[in-house]
């Protein structure tokens, strides 16, 4: 009972996640949001990436409403004006967890949101913090 | 064409010391716009009008450095807008080098050639593209440092300072340096902004600009610029944007000391220009839209008297529907007023309807 009880509930949380490499445990909410928001947040001097999802529909809804507190067209809209403004990059998109992974290998300073049992089952992964659970 | 080549191969050549993959982004931003004016004192002022325009933006970055390209292609103009490449000095401090466009604009700053970010179909007057009778440069060629100076968790003041070549006075208006196509002759234009912005998060923003321009003339190009060997522009204004629930204000109120350089000797002027923007999200889809653009002593100026064009004052309201995540139709009715002949105004309304769209 416990165990369903516990499965359940890893069900219904999107965590923050980076490679093995990343070089720190844990970034804050607000630091999250504003690399999501193409604001520069670094570590050692190296600018932190964002990563985000192209095809999953409910676990980008819960990261714009929970993380980023804006609309999906607010949110891409303020993408294309830092891209107009100061040519700074749109997060990376991928479609798939073994895309995800490769993106998060081949740039270590990079973060990404995922459902919390993919992120678990998923030994290349660590979970730096917990973006949203459902209660 | 070599400074061209300079700014890619820099950018490129020293791209390798990046430590990260780097990356590349493309946007296109088109629009169609049909525009009516109508005129009951003076016919000759209507028109009817159909403009079609791509704006094609490119951008590469890596962990040191970032390059710029956008190049616009309409049916009446095929210019490269800005070629910029930048140094990254640490997290908060960049050194551009090349063509941009001018920070002491603030719309101009904001929405650039991308139509479809503005709300708005037009353009307030004092931040109209030099070939439109834009009373102040657009483009300038050299170097801009931006630095941004965060103030706790979520705030910063952002310092930018930028020095450059500043366009010329040629027929009836500036012309700023083509850099496929370089000219000699451009004078020395320096400007700063300081931008307070509350939260990083957000788009609010209060903030100074400063420019200085020195506009060489060319005194042969009109029969009205014969005696005119420069014009020397200074101007300092103030701007502001603001959103608070579904209400978004935008203002600049900018006041311009000019210098009329003639052979027979120096003739100054000032005035002052702005406006007020309101917009009012009725809905995700739906926004109402109204500006007002005023503008004092402006009668006065010779200096506005050389941009055929250039509006004195407008009282705009519009209407936008956003559609299919990335394009937009707007409406767009106003009550406009430019300069004459012999300093007096010329009245007429304007209606304009335009689709808009941003790919991918």
């Amino acid at each position: 009972m416990l165990l369903m009880v516990q499965a359940s509930w890893a069900e219904r949380a999107v965590v923050l996640v980076a490679s093995k490499d990343f070089p720190a445990d844990n970034i804050s909410t607000l630091d999250t949001r504003k690399i999501y928001l193409g604001v520069s947040v670094a570590i050692d001097g190296k600018n932190i990436r964002a990563i985000r999802w192209y095809n999953d529909e409910r676990l980008n809804q819960i990261f714009l409403q929970s993380v980023i507190a804006m609309s999906h067209r607010s949110y891409e809209r303020r993408l294309l004006s830092m891209v107009l403004k100061f040519g700074s990059p749109r997060p990376v998109e991928v479609d798939g967890q073994d895309e995800l992974v490769a993106a998060l290998a081949k740039n270590p300073m990079s973060i990404a949101y995922m459902w919390k049992r993919d992120a678990e089952s998923d030994t290349r992964l660590k979970i730096i913090r917990v973006l949203w659970q459902e209660n | 064409m070599a400074l061209v080549r300079l700014i890619v191969l820099t950018t490129f050549a020293l791209s390798p010391f990046a430590r990260a993959e780097p990356q590349q982004d493309m946007l296109f931003f088109t629009s169609v716009e049909g525009a009516d004016m109508y005129a009951a004192s003076d016919p000759a002022l209507e028109d009817t009008d159909i403009h079609a325009k791509v704006d094609f933006l490119y951008s590469y970055n890596s962990d040191r450095f970032r390059f710029l390209a956008e190049y616009i292609l309409s049916d009446e103009e095929s210019e490269l807008e800005r070629l910029q490449a930048a140094w990254k000095i640490d997290n908060k401090t960049r050194l551009w080098f090349g063509r941009f466009h001018a920070i002491s604009k603030y719309w101009t700053s904001e929405f650039h050639h991308g139509q479809f970010m503005q709300t708005s179909i037009s353009r307030p007057a004092m931040d109209a593209w030099e070939d439109e009778s834009g009373p102040s440069p657009s483009h300038i060629t050299g170097v801009w440092l931006d630095h941004e100076h965060s103030v706790g968790q979520q705030s910063a003041i952002s310092f930018g300072l930028a020095a450059g070549l500043a366009p010329k006075f040629a027929g009836q208006q500036l012309r700023p340096l083509d850099i496929l196509s370089p000219d000699s002759g451009h004078d020395l234009a320096i400007s700063a902004r300081l931008i307070y912005r509350p939260d990083v998060l957000s788009n609010n923003q209060i903030g100074m600009i400063f420019a200085r321009d020195d506009i060489s003339v060319v005194s042969d190009s009109a029969p009205n610029l014969a005696d005119l060997s420069a014009i020397r522009l200074r101007n300092i204004g103030v701007f502001a944007n603001w959103s608070w629930q579904d209400w978004r204000l935008s203002t600049n109120w900018t006041y311009f000391d000019i210098d009329m350089h003639y052979n027979s000797g120096d003739v100054p002027e000032n005035f002052l220009m702005g406006y007020l923007q309101a917009e009012y999200q009725v809905t995700e889809n739906w926004t109402i839209f109204g500006r007002t653009e005023q503008a004092d002593k402006e009668d006065n100026s010779v200096y506005l008297q050389l941009l055929p064009e250039v509006i004195a004052h407008r009282g705009m309201l519009g209407v936008r529907w956003d559609f299919a995540d990335s394009q937009a139709l707007t409406l767009e009715a106003a009550a406009t007023s430019i300069q004459g002949d012999n300093f007096e105004h010329e009245d007429f309304d304007e209606l304009r309807l335009q689709w808009s769209a941003v790919f991918p």
